[in-house]
C-alpha cells in the first residue's frame, strides 16, 4: 500500500504519513462503515461463541458464589484480599491504556493515535465495566454493596467513610467510567451523523439520528467541540493518573510491608499503562487483521506501541529496584523479609513469572525485527498481561500471607470458582469488544480523515536555505 | 419548489484550501453563514473570523464550585452530623478528602460542560434542522466541504450569492428549503405520542421514586415496616405442629444474669444455703410488711399460728416453737420458696430479697416470744393489727 | 501546494548582557560564598547544597531533554535542543558547588569533619545506631564520593557522545547521526534514572539517614524536568525575541514549552501529595518524623507556602490555553518555576539545619542568596562561554526543517 518507497524510519528528514496508502475520504468511510452493514463472517461468530462461553462460566461461578457465599473462594485469614481485588486492579489498569492513547497522545499531538483512539477508548470503557464488577461482588452480597458505597441521606445519619481509600476508589472509578464514556460519546457524535446520513433502513436512521443529536458538521460547532475535546483530554489525563493512584492507595495507606511504600502511585500508573498497552496491542493485532484495516493502523503504529510497552516496562522495573533497595536501606526487618519472601518464599513461582514477563521479556523490544514481527509481538504482549496480573497477585497475596506475626501466616490457594470468575471477566471484556466492533465504527471516522495527507489546508512550507553556514563567528 | 421557503443557498468544495478561501471571502460580507466540514479544518475559525471558544472557563468554574460543595458535604457529614474517630485521624482529615475532591472536580467539570455544550451552545438534540436529509448534508458528512449563506442574511441576494460561489470555484451549488411539514406543524394537545410519552415518564418516575423511597431511604410509610413477615402473638403458626406462635422456652432456659434455685429438698437448702442479708431496720421492716401480707393469714400476725382463714385451710404452725427456733435460715427459705405440704411455694410472688427479709422477721418474732413488750406499744400494735384489713405493702 | 518560505540561519552574537551579568554574578556569588564559608562553614555548606541541587537539575535535566528529543523523534523540541545541549556544560561547573559538601565528607573519612551535616558520616554515631550500621555499606563516605564521581563521569561521557554528535552534525549534515544518538539516548535513560535517584538520595534524603521514601528520586526528577524546561524556555524565548534563534519558531513551539512546564508542575504536586499523604495516613513514627518538623512553627508556614509557590501559582499562571504560548507569560512562568525549585530544595534540606543548630524556625539569609546567585550565574556563565562559537540551533539535525514546519 506504500505509494513511494521512502525510508521513513531511518531518514528523519522525512515526515512520516499517519495514514498509509491513498484512500479517498469516501473510501475511508466505506472501509470503516462496511463491517457494520454486512452480516459478520463465521470467524466473528466463532469468536463471539468462545467469549460468551467464558462469560457464562464466570456468570455461573458468580451465581454460585452469591448462593453459597464467599466460602467458595480461596480467601482465608490472613489473606482476606485475593482474587477479587487482584482482578479489579488488573482490569482498571487495562482501561488506562485506552485513555492514554486517546487523551494523552492527543495532548502530545501524536497523530498516529487517530487510527486506534476510538478502539482504545472503547476498551477503556469495557475494562472499567469489567473492573466495576469486582467491588460489587467482592463482599458476596452485591445487593448491599451498591447501596452502602454511596453517601445517601438516611435516618441513621450513617455516612460512608470518606477517609477510606476504598471509598476514594468508588468515586475515582465511577468518575473514570463516566468521563471516559462522555469522552467516547462526544467522539462518536460526528460518526453517528455519518452513519445517519448513510443509513438505509428507517429504524437504523432513527437510532443514528437520536444518538447523533442532530450533528450538522457546522464549523461553529466544531470550534466548541474541539475545545471541549481538548479540555476532556486535558482532564482525562490527570484523571487516569489519579484513578490508578487512588487504587494504589488501597494498598499504600496501610502499614503492611510491601504495601506501604511511597512509590506505589506512579509505579501502579506505569504498570497500568504497561498492561493496558499490551492488551490493546493484542486486540488490535487481531482486529486489524479481521477487518482489513492494515493501512489505517499501520505497522508504524504497532511499533510505536511496542516502544511504549518497553518504556513503561522499564519504569516498572525501576520501581521494583527502588522498592528492593529501600527495603534494604530502611533497615526495617519486616520490610526486608517481605522482599526476600517474595522472591524465595512459598510464592517464588509467582514472583519469577512476574519478573520475567515484566522485566526480561519486554527487553526483546529493543530489537527492531522483533518490534515489527506480528506474531512475536502478540506473544510478548500476552505475556506482559500475564506478568502484570501476577504482579498484582504477588503484591496482594505475599504481603498478606506473611506479615508481622508468624503465627498468623497462612498459604492462600485459589479455588476453581476464583479462576472461573477471572475467566468470566475476560469473557465479558472480549464479548463487549466484539459487540462494539460489530455495532459501532471501530476507527474514528472524523479523526482519521483529518490526518490524511491532503486533509488539511497547506501551510506555507519553510525551507532552510543555508544549512551550511555554521562556521564559527 | 416555487412556493417553498428558502433556508439557504449552499456550495460544495472538494479541497480544504478551496473552502478556506471561500470562508475567508464570505465572512467579510455576510454574517449569517456557516461552514460544514466532515472534520475540523485547521485555521477555519480564523477564516470565519470566529472568537475562540470560552467553554474552558465554564468547565473550571463549575468544577471548582462543585468541588467546594463536595468539601462542604464531607465536612458536614464527618464533623457535624456524625463525627467519628476513624483510625486515630482528626475529624477534619483534609489530606484524605483531597482525592475525592479532585475526582468530583473532574467529574462535574467534564459532564456538566459537555451537557452545557450540547444543550446550550449547540441547542441539541435537533433533528429538524432544514439541512438534515439534504444532499448537501450527505456530501459534507462524507468527503466534501460545504458553505452556505442563509436567506435571512440582510445582504442575501440569490443571484449574487450564486455568482460568488461560482467565482470561488464551488463544484456544486444547491438551495435548501424549509420542510413544509415542519414549518406548518403546530402542537396538538392530545397528540398520542405526547400522551403516551407523558404517561410513560410519569409511570417510570413514580416507580423509581417509590423504589428509591422504599429501598434506599427506607422511609415510612413506604418502607412498610408496619407489615412484617414475623410471627405475632396469637397468630396461628404454620411452622409449629401445635400451631402456636408463642412458644415456651426450652427446658433449662434461664434468664441472663439469673441464678436458678437449685435446692430440691429442705435439707440441702438448710445445709448449704446461707442468709446473705443483714437484718437492718429497713430489711426487717420489709420483712414485716411481706410477712403480714403473705404469711399472716395462715400463720398469724405474730407467727403464733392464728389463722384468719376460718377453717378454709388448716392453720399454719406456730413458728415460735422450739422446733422452728432450731430451723436453719435456709430451711425457712426453702419452705417459703417451694412450699411444704399444703402450703404452696411463694417463689413467684415473693422476691428472693423479700424472702430473706421474712426469714429475718420470723427470727425477730422468735426472739421476741416471751419477752414482754412495753404496754403502750402492745396496745397500739394490737389495735393496729385488729384494724388491719388491707394488705400492707 | 502551499507557498514556500525560505529562511536562513545566520549566526548572531549572544546578548552582551548575558556574559557581563553572569560574570558579575559569579564574582559576587563567589565572594559571598567564600565569606559564608569562612564565617559559618556549616551554614554555607547547607547553602551550597541548594546551589548544587539546582545545577545538577540543570546539568542532568538538560541531557535528559536532549535524550528525550532523540528517543521520541520529537520535532517541536529540535530548535531548543542546542540550548539544552549547551546547558549540559553545567556539568563542568557542578563540582564547584559540590566542593564544600564533598570536602567535608572527605574530611569525615578521617573522622575530622568540620561540622555536622550528614549524621552517617560520624563513625561513633553509626556504631551506636543499629540502623545506620546496617546502612553503612551504602551510606559511607568513600562510596558516597565514589558514586558522585561515577555519576559525574557517566554524565560527561554521555554529554560528549550525544552533544558531540549534534555538534558534528552542524558540520557534516549526516542525518544518520540522529539514529546513533537515539540509540545512545535509550541507554542514557537507564543511566539517568539511576543517577538522578542516587543523587537525590545521597545528597538530600541522607540528610535524615533514618528516613526513606521510594518516591524520592521521582520527586526530585519532577522538579528537575520542570526547572530545565523553564531554563530552556527563558533562554530560548529571550533569544528568539532578539532574533538570535531561527525564523520559523512559532507560537506552537512556545505552546509546547508552556505545556510541559504546566504538566510537570502538576506532576510535582502529584508526587509531593502522594509522598505526604501516604506517610500521614499510615502515621508510622519511623516515617512521619521527617514531616513533623516541617509542620511546626515557622516551618509550617513554609510548607503551606511551598504548595502555593510550587503548584497553585504556576498552575494558575499556565492553565489557560493562550497563556502557554504568550512569550511574556512564559518568561514569568519559567522564572517562577526555577525559583520554586530552589525553594523546594531549601524546604527539603533546611529543616535538618534548623534541627542541627537548634534554630527555631526556618533560616534564609545572605548566605543562601549568595550561593544561589553563584549557582545561577555559573550556569549562565558557562552557557555563554560555550555558546559563543556554536550555532544556537542544531542546524544540521535531520529533523530541523520539519521542526520549523511544526504545527499543533
Amino acid at each position: 500500500m506504500h505509494t513511494e518507497s521512502k525510508d521513513f524510519d531511518n531518514d528523519l528528514r522525512l515526515e512520516p504519513p499517519i495514514v498509509e496508502g491513498s484512500r479517498s475520504l469516501k473510501e475511508i468511510d466505506d472501509a470503516i462503515i462496511a463491517p457494520l452493514n454486512r452480516i459478520p463472517n463465521i470467524k466473528f461468530w466463532i469468536a463471539l461463541g468462545f467469549t460468551l462461553t467464558l462469560l457464562m462460566t464466570g456468570a455461573v461461578a458468580l451465581g454460585l458464589s452469591f448462593y453459597y457465599g464467599t466460602g467458595l473462594w480461596g480467601n482465608n485469614n490472613p489473606v482476606g484480599w485475593a482474587f477479587p481485588i487482584v482482578n479489579f486492579v488488573f482490569w482498571v489498569g487495562i482501561g488506562h491504556a485506552g485513555t492514554l492513547i486517546s487523551a494523552i497522545l492527543f495532548l502530545l499531538r501524536q497523530r498516529w493515535r487517530n487510527g486506534i483512539a476510538r478502539f482504545a477508548e472503547a476498551m477503556t470503557i469495557f475494562a472499567v465495566i469489567t473492573a466495576l464488577i469486582f467491588p460489587l461482588i467482592h463482599t458476596g452480597r452485591p445487593w448491599v454493596a451498591a447501596v452502602y458505597l454511596l453517601p445517601y441521606p438516611n435516618q441513621h445519619s450513617l455516612w460512608v467513610n470518606f477517609t477510606s481509600p476504598l471509598l476514594w476508589d468508588v468515586f475515582a472509578v465511577s468518575t473514570y467510567f463516566t468521563v471516559s464514556f462522555v469522552f467516547w460519546y462526544v467522539g462518536l457524535i460526528p460518526d453517528f451523523a455519518v452513519l445517519r446520513d448513510r443509513a438505509t433502513g428507517k429504524i437504523k436512521k432513527l437510532i443514528y439520528s437520536l444518538f447523533s443529536l442532530g450533528w450538522r458538521f457546522s464549523n461553529r460547532h466544531w470550534k466548541h467541540y474541539e475545545m471541549m475535546y481538548l479540555i476532556l483530554a486535558g482532564m482525562a489525563t490527570p484523571l487516569v493518573l489519579s484513578v490508578h493512584t487512588i487504587v494504589s492507595f488501597d494498598f499504600a495507606v496501610s502499614i503492611l510491608p510491601g504495601w506501604h511504600t511511597t512509590i506505589f502511585p506512579p509505579y501502579f500508573v506505569a504498570g497500568a499503562i504497561f498492561s493496558g498497552f499490551a492488551m490493546v496491542q493484542n486486540s488490535l493485532i487481531v482486529i486489524r487483521k479481521i477487518f482489513d484495516m492494515e493501512d489505517l493502523i499501520p505497522m508504524r503504529t504497532l511499533e510505536l506501541m511496542n516502544k511504549i510497552i518497553l518504556l513503561t516496562g522499564m519504569m516498572v522495573g525501576y520501581a521494583y529496584s527502588m522498592e528492593f533497595f529501600i527495603a534494604w536501606y530502611s533497615g526495617n526487618q519486616p520490610e526486608t523479609f517481605t522482599f526476600v519472601n517474595r522472591a524465595f518464599g512459598p510464592y517464588w513461582w509467582a514472583y519469577w513469572i512476574m519478573f520475567s514477563c515484566n522485566v526480561f521479556i519486554p527487553q526483546l523490544f529493543w530489537f527492531k525485527k522483533i518490534r515489527r514481527n506480528l506474531f512475536v509481538m502478540f506473544i510478548i504482549a500476552a505475556l506482559v498481561n500475564v506478568g502484570m496480573w501476577f504482579e498484582r497477585f504477588v503484591i496482594t497475596v505475599t504481603s498478606l500471607s506473611r506479615d508481622f506475626l508468624p503465627s498468623s501466616w497462612a498459604y492462600f490457594t485459589p479455588t476453581i470458582t476464583d479462576f472461573a470468575i477471572l475467566i468470566g471477566s475476560f469473557g465479558l471484556f472480549f464479548t463487549l469488544v466484539l459487540l462494539f466492533v460489530r455495532v459501532l465504527p471501530a476507527v474514528s471516522i472524523a479523526e482519521i480523515k483529518a490526518v490524511t495527507s491532503k486533509g488539511q489546508p497547506s501551510h506555507a512550507h519553510i525551507h532552510i536555505s543555508n544549512g551550511k553556514s555554521n562556521e564559527a563567528h | 419548489m416555487n412556493n417553498e421557503k428558502l433556508y439557504a443557498l449552499t456550495a460544495l468544495f472538494d479541497t480544504p484550501d478551496g473552502i478556506m478561501k471561500a470562508a475567508d471571502a464570505i465572512s467579510g460580507q455576510y454574517s449569517r453563514f456557516d461552514v460544514n466540514t466532515p472534520y475540523p479544518v485547521h485555521g477555519m475559525d480564523d477564516a470565519m473570523k470566529l472568537t475562540p471558544s470560552r467553554i474552558g472557563y465554564f468547565t473550571i468554574s463549575i468544577g471548582l464550585a462543585c468541588m467546594s460543595l463536595m468539601l462542604y458535604f464531607i465536612f458536614w457529614t464527618n464533623n457535624v452530623d456524625y463525627p467519628q474517630i476513624i483510625g486515630g485521624k482528626p475529624f477534619f482529615a483534609f489530606p484524605t478528602y483531597v482525592p475525592i475532591m479532585f475526582e468530583i472536580t473532574i467529574l462535574t467539570g467534564a459532564v456538566l460542560s459537555v451537557a452545557m455544550m450540547i444543550s446550550v451552545l449547540f441547542r441539541f438534540p435537533n433533528n429538524a434542522h432544514p439541512l438534515h436529509d439534504s444532499g448537501y448534508m450527505k456530501a459534507v458528512s462524507s468527503d466534501k466541504y460545504g458553505i452556505y449563506i442563509e436567506a435571512k442574511d440582510s445582504n442575501f441576494d440569490y443571484a449574487k450569492v450564486e455568482s460568488l460561489y461560482k467565482e470561488l470555484g464551488a463544484i456544486e451549488i444547491s438551495p435548501v428549503y424549509y420542510d413544509e411539514e415542519e414549518l406548518n406543524w403546530t402542537p396538538q394537545t392530545w397528540d398520542p405520542k405526547f400522551v403516551i410519552g407523558t404517561l410513560g415518564i410519569a409511570a417510570f418516575t413514580s416507580f423509581s421514586v417509590y423504589m428509591h423511597m422504599n429501598k434506599v431511604l427506607f422511609l415510612p410509610p413506604f418502607n412498610w415496616m408496619m407489615e412484617q413477615p414475623r410471627a405475632d402473638y396469637g397468630e396461628e403458626s404454620e411452622f409449629f405442629a401445635d400451631t402456636y406462635s408463642m412458644r415456651v422456652a426450652p427446658a433449662g432456659t434461664i434468664a441472663r444474669g439469673f441464678m436458678p434455685y437449685t435446692y430440691d429438698n429442705p435439707d440441702s437448702a438448710a445445709k448449704y444455703l446461707s442468709n446473705p442479708t443483714v437484718p437492718t431496720e429497713e430489711n426487717l421492716k420489709l420483712g414485716q410488711r411481706k410477712f403480714t401480707s403473705y404469711c399472716s393469714p395462715c400463720h398469724g400476725n405474730l407467727a403464733e399460728g392464728a389463722s384468719r382463714l376460718r377453717g378454709q385451710m388448716p392453720p399454719g404452725p406456730d413458728l415460735r416453737a422450739e422446733m422452728y427456733q432450731n430451723f436453719e435460715d435456709g430451711r425457712f427459705y426453702h419452705t417459703i420458696t417451694k412450699g411444704k405440704g399444703i402450703m404452696s411455694g411463694y417463689e413467684a410472688q415473693i422476691t428472693r430479697e423479700e424472702r430473706w427479709a421474712i426469714v429475718n422477721y420470723i427470727r425477730t418474732l422468735q426472739k421476741a416470744y416471751g419477752v414482754p413488750a412495753p404496754k403502750e406499744e402492745t396496745e397500739a400494735v394490737a389495735e393496729n393489727m385488729d384494724n388491719n384489713t388491707e394488705a400492707s405493702n | 501546494m502551499g507557498a514556500s518560505i525560505t529562511v536562513e540561519y545566520v549566526k548572531k552574537a549572544l546578548p552582551a548582557g548575558l556574559g557581563k551579568w553572569s560574570l558579575i554574578g559569579v564574582v559576587v556569588g563567589l565572594g559571598l560564598a567564600i565569606l559564608a564559608l569562612t564565617m559559618d562553614p556549616q551554614r554555607a555548606t547547607f547553602a551550597s547544597l541548594l546551589g548544587f541541587m539546582f545545577v545538577m537539575s540543570i546539568a542532568m535535566g538538560s541531557l535528559f531533554f536532549v535524550a528525550l528529543d532523540h528517543i521520541t523523534g520529537a520535532v517541536w523540541s529540535v530548535p531548543f535542543r542546542r540550548v539544552a545541549e549547551l546547558l549540559s556544560n553545567t556539568l563542568f561547573i557542578a563540582p564547584i558547588l559540590a566542593a564544600p559538601i564533598l570536602y567535608n565528607i572527605f574530611l569525615e573519612m578521617g573522622g575530622h569533619g568540620m561540622f555536622d551535616m550528614y549524621h552517617w558520616t560520624h563513625d561513633e554515631v553509626v556504631a551506636a545506631d543499629p540502623f545506620l550500621s546496617q546502612k553503612a555499606p551504602y551510606l559511607n563516605e568513600s562510596s558516597f564520593l565514589f558514586r558522585y564521581v561515577l555519576i559525574w563521569v557517566l554524565m560527561v561521557v554521555f554529554r560528549f557522545i550525544l552533544v558531540g554528535n549534534s555538534f558534528k552534525q552542524d558540520k557534516n549534515f549526516n542525518h544518520k547521526l540522529n539514529k546513533t544518538n537515539a540509540a545512545f539516548s535509550a541507554l542514557f535513560m537507564i543511566v539517568f534514572a539511576i543517577s538522578i535517584t542516587i543523587t537525590a538520595i545521597d545528597f538530600l534524603m541522607s540528610l535524615e539517614p533514618h528516613w526513606f521514601s521510594t518516591i524520592f528520586g521521582v520527586y526530585y526528577f519532577a522538579g528537575t524536568f520542570a526547572t530545565v524546561i523553564a531554563m530552556i524556555t527563558i533562554i530560548s524565548v529571550n533569544f528568539n525575541e532578539r532574533g538570535i534563534m531561527i525564523e520559523g519558531i512559532n507560537k506552537d513551539h512556545y505552546y509546547s514549552l508552556g505545556g510541559w512546564m504546566f504538566a510537570f508542575t502538576t506532576f510535582w504536586m502529584y508526587m509531593a501529595f502522594s509522598q505526604f499523604m501516604l506517610i500521614w495516613y499510615a502515621n508510622i513514627p519511623e516515617e512521619t518524623f521527617w514531616f513533623m518538623p516541617r509542620m511546626e512553627g515557622g516551618w509550617a508556614i513554609a510548607s503551606i507556602a511551598l504548595i502555593f509557590i510550587k503548584f497553585i501559582i504556576p498552575f494558575g499562571l499556565s492553565i489557560q490555553k493562550p497563556s502557554k504560548s504568550n512569550p511574556r507569560r512564559l518568561k514569568l512562568l519559567a522564572l517562577w518555576i526555577m525559583g520554586a525549585h530552589i525553594y523546594d530544595m531549601w524546604w527539603l534540606s533546611y529543616p535538618t539545619y534548623s534541627h542541627l543548630t537548634d534554630s527555631h524556625g526556618p533560616v534564609f539569609g545572605w548566605q543562601e542568596i549568595g550561593f544561589i546567585i553563584l549557582a545561577v550565574s555559573l550556569v549562565l556563565f558557562i552557557f555563554n562561554m560555550t555558546a559563543k562559537n556554536k550555532n544556537i540551533v542544531p542546524i544540521g539535525d535531520a529533523k530541523m526543517e520539519r521542526a520549523l514546519n511544526f504545527h499543533l
